[in-house]
Formats: structure tokens, C-alpha cells, sequence
């Protein structure tokens, strides 16, 4: 995954960029990307990425597709769907872009706005046409949460309307901004067992696009497998160079990473203290280490045992087996109560 | 609970939505645009289900107390298997598979079927297998709906198919009047011992998973008749850490063996699957189950997204 950078002209509620998104510079110019995918190519990555933020507002964004299309991967834009035009997007595939992930927040202007701050489902919805005119597969990605659960029939209805090749029903991950606004956007499990019967239903229609959907790990009793292990099978470059294991994982304290232009990506996946901290099992605490699902789940979500718990290296609190799950229980608790919460938008546009 | 009338309505409907009659494949074999292919295809496909029909009636006759049931019942046996050898529905359907101009030997070693059709009817059998004697006779219910079906399937064939040999046709003209009457036996049985709304729901269930099965079996059929190509979205690439074929999608790579690769090959958009699978057969007939193999790879590689039908 290439953060490209974390600017933004959206303020999703929901949004996963770190807190600090301001203060990281964007260091890498079309050149150094470059060299990241070559590298990344030669450990063998298959795809990249280009994510953020939103990479369309990057100018040099045709040449950093051009030198991801180069070293041999197959690129992906990862976009809200603005401020590229179709000019821009024509131009993307010409240079060698493959395929383009589109996020939605809702099928309706209003709320989508609500979630995002901007009013985008137009702009969106124009976009994902050019996506299709442009013979672009396309993935819709839509996150989830207790305030647009109910209309994901809308939203497979839509990506039917749009040929997307794939859905994306990606229940809220609470992580950075996210967590903030828990309370406000955490479903109830009424909720997401409508939207399940809803998914396996729509996945016997056919033809129909591809349907993803994972129960949120808070409701899950077991945690997710994160990133497919820590530092396993996912390179994240962040704007700023640093190789990390995904996207959240430079918050966590006391871990050191390094920079792609300054060391090689080779040596920052392989050796920087940060990615060894986690990789493997001989980090886990009881009751992950003696697991015998420990090979499945590589015992959960770094970041999300220190958001919750202060201690990344504590056993994942949605399991249902770790010491601090009553945490995931109180927060279920919670979601199941009406929501008086307010959803609060990430802090203002950064375009 | 709903009354007889309402019940039986009920049923009929779900024939009316359900039944095979509407799946593409049987209007367009009823439109007369099917190739000889694809009617081969189906033929010898379809003999697979006729195999598993008798099969079927015993395990129903297994679940019948009743001496007055199973006399009626076993009538279909009778029909199916004939009294001697070289009689019944059975026989007459090779009858037919040598009229579209296959071999009998090739259709009664089940060889060619596909596996998407195998699972189909294997599952008709297990729903049997494992229901009570109601819910069993009210999914053979579609019998209701047959006697239509093969009328207007003599009139397509003798319209359409002129090079399909007439006696081959012996199966469709003994059905429309067997069917009419093993669906009045059935649906009386069932009207009567339904005694419950749960009871009547599991019936209305049983008859619309059959419809089902029958509907997945033509679903088989049609796609060994469609013509694959690789995805436009797809790379091929030589993995350099493993050595193997990639095939690059969005968001997914497949990795592929030498056999995989070899299928894949294959796939010009000119070929149908099923020609696909037969040329396979004949360049390496020591493997056993190879065109079921290939059959069932290819429906794998498109559901992921690697093939798609040529324009």
C-alpha cells in the first residue's frame, strides 16, 4: 500500500489516517516511489495501492502510476472519486492504471454528507460512470456503521447499477478518528445480522458482483486476522517513507520504523525493530500463545489492544478468550442501547 | 393453515415461478437455436438425473407404509426400469442420446457429466434421502408442470431438430401421459397428509427446492456451452519467487500449475468449455475424471474472475 499522502478534501467520521495527519510531510517525490515499487517487485509484491488520503490530488500522480505500472505491478487506485476528472482518470489508465476502488458513504446525498462533510455522491456517482466508460474494473467500498447498516440492499442494488466487479461492505474499523466517534457509530447486532441474511441473499442473484462482508470484530468474539499477520504480508509506505506493517501502526509507542529512501524497502520490511516487534508468535502473551487458533488470527489487531488497552502487545480485546474483553462487551452494550451520540467529523478539509 | 384450494394454488405457483420451463437453455431449445452440441450436451447430461430417478423412488418406497402407496408407487419403477431388458423410460432415453448422434457407451459410463450437473442430482437424491415421505413426494410434484414441457418439446424437436431421428422422441411421447397421472397420485397424497401449516410449508419448500435443483442442472449444461477467454483485466506473469503462472487480477492473484496453465491456454474465446474439456480428455487419456476436472476448474476460474464468456 502506497500513501501517496493524507491530504483529503472528505472528513469522514470514520476515517483511518492517523491523528496526526498534518504533520507528516509528504517526502517522496514520483522518482523515490519509483524506487519503492521496484523494490517492492523484487520482494514479490503483485500489487500496489495508491492510497491515502486521496492520491488524486497529487499532480505527479501519472507518473507515480506510470512507475508502479513499470516495475511490473498492478495498480490500484484507492479514491473517494474527487477532485480527479475523467481527463485525469483517461490519462491514469493510459499510463497504466488497472483498476480503481471507489469509497461511498451512502446511497443518499444527505447522509452521505453527513458522514463525509462534502457533499460527494454526485461527484461519485459521475466517477464511478467514467470508471466503466474508461473499461476500469471497479470496487466499491462502503464503510459500514449503525447509520447506513440498513440500506446495503440499497448499496448492492448500486453496484449492480454500476457493473462494480466488487463490493466492499467494510464494517467500521475503530482505529484513529473512528474510535472517537464509537459510540456514535458502533451497530447494534440486530443490525448487522439483517445486513448478513441481506448479503447471503443478494449472493444468489445472479449475475452479481462480488459480495464482501465480515462481521465487525466487536462482534465477532474473535478477532480479525490483521493485515494477514504483522508485518506477514502487507508493505504500507507511508507519504513520509516510512515502511510500516499497516496503516495504523506508527502510533503505537515505543517502536522504531524506517524509511524506504533512506535504507531500502528490503531492509525496512525485513529488519527495522518495529516490524520484528510483532512478527511471528514468539511475541504473544497467554492465552494467544498456547491458541491452537493463534495460525488463523495471529492473535488480532496490534493497534486496536493499544487504542483500547494502552499495551500493543496485549492479546486483542475482541476476542472473546482475552483477559480485557469485558471492554468489547461494554462497548456492545452500549450499541445496543439507542445512540444519543453524535457523529464528529474528521477536523476540516486538508485539499 | 390454508385449504386444499388454497394449498394446491400455492404449489402450482411455485411452478409457475420456478419451473424449468422459463430457464434460458429450455427456451431456446424450445426456440429451436440450440447447436447439435449443446443438445448433445444436454442429453447426455440429463441422463445422469434419469439414472438417479429410480434411485430416488425407492427411497421413497423405503419410507411408505402403506400397501396401497407403494403399489402406486412402484408403478414409476415399472415405467423407468421397464418389465425386461431393453424396455422403459431409461432405455428410451439412450434412445434418444443415439438419435442426437451420440454413443451409448460414452452416455452410460456417466464419463462426460458435468460436475456441476452430478451435484444437482446427487443433491435430489440426498433431499430424499433425508425428508420424511411428504416433504419427498411433494419435490417429485414438478411432474405437475411436465406434461407442458414435453409437448412443447416433440413440437420443437420435430420443428427444429429435423436431424434428430424420430424414434428418439419415444421418451417425451410415453412422459406426457405418465407425467399428468404420477402428478395426480402425488399431489393427492400430498393434499391429504398435509395436515399443518408447517406441514404444507415444508411441501411448498420441498417442491421449490426441486424446481431449484432442476434449475442449477441447466445452469451446468448451458456454461460447458460458453466460450471462455481470459479476463481483459487479467496479467499473466511468471511468479519469480515460485516459478509458476500468476494470473494478476484486481486485488486477488491466482497462482496456477503447469495443468492449470495448460487449461488456460486453451481458452481463445473460440472453444466451448465443453470442447475444451473433450480435447483435453483425448490429449491425456490416462487421467481419469479429466473433462469433470477441467469442467470444474474452469467454473472456478471464472467465478474468480480469471475467464470471462467472449463477446
Amino acid at each position: 500500500m502506497a500513501e501517496l499522502t493524507y491530504r483529503c478534501p472528505l472528513r469522514c467520521a470514520y476515517c483511518s489516517n492517523p491523528l496526526n495527519f498534518r504533520d507528516v510531510p509528504e517526502s517522496l517525490d514520483a522518482a523515490a516511489w519509483g524506487q519503492v515499487f521496484n523494490e517492492g517487485a523484487e520482494l514479490g509484491c503483485v500489487h500496489v495501492g495508491l492510497t491515502g488520503g486521496e492520491p488524486s490530488v497529487r499532480r505527479d500522480l501519472p507518473e507515480i502510476v506510470a512507475a508502479a505500472a513499470k516495475a511490473g505491478l498492478y495498480p490500484l487506485l484507492v479514491t473517494a472519486g474527487t477532485p480527479l476528472d475523467r481527463e485525469g482518470l483517461a490519462r491514469l489508465r493510459d499510463v497504466g492504471l488497472r483498476s480503481v476502488q471507489l469509497s461511498l458513504q451512502d446511497v443518499d446525498s444527505a447522509t452521505a454528507e453527513s458522514i463525509a462533510g462534502v457533499r460527494v455522491l454526485e461527484a461519485k456517482l459521475a466517477f464511478a460512470a467514467w470508471v466503466h466508460e474508461l473499461d476500469l474494473p471497479l470496487i466499491l467500498n462502503v464503510v459500514l456503521h449503525r447509520h447506513n447498516l440498513a440500506r446495503v440492499p440499497e448499496f448492492i442494488a448500486l453496484a449492480r447499477t454500476l457493473a462494480a466487479s466488487r463490493l466492499e461492505l467494510a464494517n467500521t474499523q475503530y482505529h484513529g478518528w473512528a474510535l472517537r466517534n464509537r459510540a456514535a457509530l458502533l451497530p447494534s447486532r440486530a443490525q448487522l445480522e439483517e445486513a448478513a441474511k441481506v448479503v447471503t441473499a443478494a449472493r444468489k442473484v445472479s449475475p452479481a458482483p462480488e459480495l464482501v462482508f465480515v462481521l465487525p470484530d466487536y462482534w465477532a468474539d474473535r478477532p480479525k486476522p490483521c493485515m494477514g499477520g504483522w508485518a506477514s504480508k502487507t508493505i504500507v509506505v507511508t507519504p513520509s517513507g516510512v515502511v510500516l506493517p499497516c496503516h495504523a501502526a506508527a502510533e503505537l509507542p515505543g517502536l522504531s520504523f524506517w524509511r524506504a529512501d533512506e535504507r531500502g524497502l528490503r531492509a525496512c520490511w525485513t529488519d527495522a525493530p518495529g516490524m520484528r516487534a510483532f512478527r511471528g508468535e514468539t511475541w504473544m502473551p497467554e492465552p494467544c500463545r498456547s491458541c491452537p487458533e493463534r495460525g488463523r488470527d495471529f492473535g488480532g489487531c496490534r493497534c486496536q489492544a493499544f487504542a483500547l488497552l494502552g499495551d500493543p502487545a496485549a492479546t486483542d480485546p475482541a476476542c472473546a478468550k482475552a483477559p480485557r474483553h469485558d471492554v468489547v462487551l461494554a462497548a456492545r452494550a452500549a450499541a445496543e442501547a439507542e445512540s444519543v451520540a453524535r457523529v464528529v467529523l474528521r477536523g476540516a478539509p486538508t485539499n | 393453515m390454508w385449504s386444499a384450494e388454497e394449498f394446491e394454488q400455492r404449489l402450482r405457483r411455485v411452478g409457475e415461478e420456478r419451473y424449468h420451463d422459463k430457464h434460458p437453455f429450455n427456451l431456446r431449445m424450445h426456440d429451436g437455436t440450440l447447436t447439435r452440441e449443446e443438445l448433445q450436451t444436454w442429453v447426455l447430461n440429463r441422463y445422469y438425473y434419469q439414472t438417479r430417478i429410480p434411485v430416488k423412488d425407492g427411497l421413497i418406497l423405503s419410507k411408505a407404509l402403506d400397501p396401497a402407496f407403494r403399489r402406486e408407487w412402484v408403478h414409476r419403477l415399472h415405467d423407468h426400469d421397464g418389465q425386461e431388458p431393453g424396455e422403459g423410460g431409461l432405455e428410451q432415453w439412450l434412445d434418444l442420446a443415439l438419435a442426437v448422434g451420440l454413443e451409448r457407451a460414452e452416455v452410460v459410463a456417466l464419463r462426460g457429466v458435468l460436475p456441476g450437473v452430478r451435484a444437482a442430482c446427487d443433491d435430489y437424491v440426498r433431499f430424499v434421502e433425508s425428508n420424511d415421505l411428504l416433504a419427498s413426494v411433494a419435490a417429485s410434484l414438478t411432474e405437475m408442470f411436465a406434461g407442458d414441457i414435453m409437448r412443447r418439446r416433440i413440437a420443437a424437436f420435430e420443428k427444429h431438430y429435423p436431424w434428430v431421428l424420430t424414434e428418439g422422441l419415444r421418451y417425451f411421447q410415453n412422459r406426457t401421459r405418465q407425467a399428468p397421472r404420477d402428478a395426480a397420485f402425488g399431489l393427492r397424497f400430498v393434499l391429504e397428509h398435509a395436515n399443518s401449516a408447517d406441514d404444507q410449508a415444508r411441501c411448498v419448500a420441498a417442491l421449490e427446492r426441486k424446481c431449484e435443483i432442476l434449475w442449477r442442472l441447466l445452469d451446468a449444461v448451458e456454461a460447458a456451452g460458453r466460450h471462455l477467454r481470459l479476463s481483459r483485466h487479467a496479467e499473466l506473469r511468471t511468479d519469480r519467487v515460485a516459478d509458476q503462472t500468476l494470473v494478476v487480477l484486481p486485488e486477488r492473484a491466482v497462482r496456477l500449475n503447469p495443468s492449470g496453465r495448460e487449461i488456460l491456454d486453451m481458452c481463445d474465446g473460440g472453444r466451448s468449455a465443453g470442447e475444451i474439456a473433450r480435447a483435453l480428455r483425448s490429449r491425456h487419456p490416462e487421467i481419469e475424471q479429466v473433462e469433470s476436472d477441467v469442467h470444474h476448474f474452469l467454473e472456478q476460474m471464472e467465478r474468480v474472475g480469471v475467464l470471462e464468456v467472449a463477446p
